[in-house]
């Protein structure tokens, strides 16, 4: 109990110090938010288009689709909000030897890193994840039951620690390699197969993001349960498994890297 | 020429070099990209199904596939740094490492990138053209190479590599406005991947805002070499969009001169 309220207590120290960094170039954090705003907005614009040709994709209608993808930005963008910088452990971190730093402190190097840094560009996500789901909501007929809502609400937290586990693990690697961004870059991209209803893939592909690269259960399992009622089971329970499983793996292989690191000299 | 050439192979190789130490990391990232290029393909898969006709604006079902690769390989090997690298610099202050050596600014940056891209072109461009040729023939029949259009592709190339390169010089300056220069490039690389014909081919537009996108610079990049390759700019045509290409390389390589010229005159370096 003890450890968790230091911890609670440093994450707002550093929080309120990541705050006081952006004000130092106020106006440029607005260029990240904005920025991702754009990528978004793009994508959004490709359904569109290919919807323009089609009635339905698979069966799928467009505010069903839309809504699949607004749903996938929640977990990618509080992931993104609350531990981007484990991105910069496989991309430069390790690589120059600053991980020196982590572990010198009296708190948890993997703790440490997580909390370190605020990434306010990933509001450009949150925002129009948000904004996709209230559009496509009034032209979706969603029955609302209290079981329902309750297990949304339960599956955004696990399925936003899919991302952070996949992150932890990748970025590990680069105590081995020196560096590792690449690998979590790579992953990223496989949950773009995510963003669409599985059905449009084949059964390789299918298997691949439901159980070895588990990114499905971020975006598309849940929200299809969302939107059809069927297999809470398997669309939410399976969700909260696999990411408390992908958590453990992850921390294993961290402690693992952490005894494999060595700094570089200079 | 012999001299100049002394003077930046060693940029030729460091680039080279830094290529391949990192190649396992690069690879994975080439990988993660190819995956995206299968996203798309099933989704466009996907759409020919649900639509239940054989051709869209233009596109069977194999074009579809031989543009999303083709478009994959393309900005690959187009694909330039020089925003981050020169606003970062701009940002730290070691840009002023650069202007007190007697060597061209653009050009150091140009062969560094050269360096790097021989590996691009030996490890991804063969098997990539490879694999879209048999894709090519087992799809429409018979062999569809065609070595001609090939090679103008390859110049094509290496215009929209060179527009590529020093727009992105350009769009570096930014720099001395914006101090966050990852996000801004995000931005820049989602709004030039859309004009650009990365996300959807120009044809799946409103015909107004095609001619439009055919006229801006970033149509020259991705699109204008596709075409070629895919036989679709022929004759005349081709040669006008290759103009094109051109005018928009010295036009670029124009702005990146006078650019340089009025930043060095502003740049204020702190500290040392």
């Amino acid at each position: 109990m003890k450890t968790i309220r230091r911890m609670l207590r440093m994450h707002r120290i550093f929080v309120a110090q990541e705050l006081k960094r952006m004000m130092e170039y106020k106006g440029d954090f607005l260029v990240g938010i904005i920025g991702f705003l754009i990528g978004q907005f793009f994508n959004l614009l490709f359904i569109w288009i290919i919807f323009s040709q089609i009635p339905s994709l698979m069966g799928w209608s467009i505010e069903e689709i839309v809504f699949i993808y607004g749903f996938s930005l929640i977990p990618k963008g509080l992931d993104h909000l609350l531990f981007d910088n484990l991105w910069a452990i496989g991309h430069f971190t390790v690589r120059k030897g600053d991980f020196d730093k982590y572990l010198t402190r009296p708190i948890n190097p993997l703790f440490h890193v997580m909390v370190e840094k605020l990434q306010i560009d990933a509001l450009g996500e949150l925002i129009m994840g948000i904004a996709l789901i209230c559009i496509s909501l009034p032209s979706l007929t969603i029955e609302w039951g209290i079981v329902k809502i309750l297990l949304t609400l339960l599956v955004i937290p696990f399925a936003t620690l899919i991302y952070t586990g996949i992150k932890i693990a990748t970025a590990a690697i680069a105590f081995w390699t020196k560096r590792s961004g690449n690998i979590t870059y790579m992953f990223y991209m496989v949950n773009d197969f995510a963003k669409y209803p599985a059905g449009i893939y084949n059964n390789l592909v299918k298997t691949i993001i439901t159980y070895i690269v588990p990114f499905a259960f971020t975006a598309y399992y849940p929200a299809s349960y969302i939107l059809t009622g069927k297999d809470p089971l398997f669309c939410i329970g399976l969700s909260v498994v696999i990411s408390l499983v992908i958590m453990v793996i992850s921390v294993l292989i961290w402690n693992r890297g952490i005894k494999a690191y060595e700094s570089a000299g200079s | 020429m012999k001299r100049k050439l002394r003077i930046y192979m060693p940029f030729i190789n460091a680039g080279l070099q830094e290529a391949t130490t990192y190649r396992a990391n690069w690879f994975f990232f080439i990988i993660g990209n190819i995956m995206g290029c299968f996203v798309s393909y099933f989704i466009w898969n996907a759409v020919f199904i649900s639509s239940g006709e054989g051709t869209l604006r233009g596109f069977t079902m194999p074009q579809m596939v031989v543009y999303i690769f083709l478009i994959f390989l393309t900005s690959t090997l187009i694909g330039s740094g020089g925003t981050y690298d020169i606003g970062e610099e701009i940002r730290d202050g070691s840009i002023s490492m650069r202007m007190i050596k007697p060597i061209s600014y653009n050009a150091t940056f140009l062969f560094q990138e050269l360096g790097n891209k021989i590996m691009t072109v030996f490890v991804i461009v063969i098997p990539l053209v490879i694999g879209v040729e048999v894709c090519r023939g087992v799809l429409m029949g018979g062999v569809q190479f065609e070595i001609i259009p090939f090679l103008i592709y390859l110049v094509s190339c290496v215009f929209a590599y060179l527009i590529n390169f020093f727009f992105n010089i350009c769009f570096g300056f930014i720099a001395f406005v914006i101090k966050y220069i990852w996000g801004a490039n995000m931005m820049k690389n989602a709004i030039i991947g859309f004009l650009s014909g990365t996300v959807v081919p120009f044809s799946f537009l409103p015909k107004s805002l095609e001619t439009v996108f055919l006229l801006l610079p970033f149509s020259s990049l991705n699109y204008t070499p596709v075409m070629i390759y895919m036989g679709v700019y022929r004759g005349s045509n081709m040669l006008f969009y290759l103009g094109l290409q051109l005018f928009w390389v010295l036009a670029f390589w124009g702005l990146s001169k006078l650019l340089w010229k009025i930043a060095t005159k502003h740049l204020c370096v702190q500290g040392g």
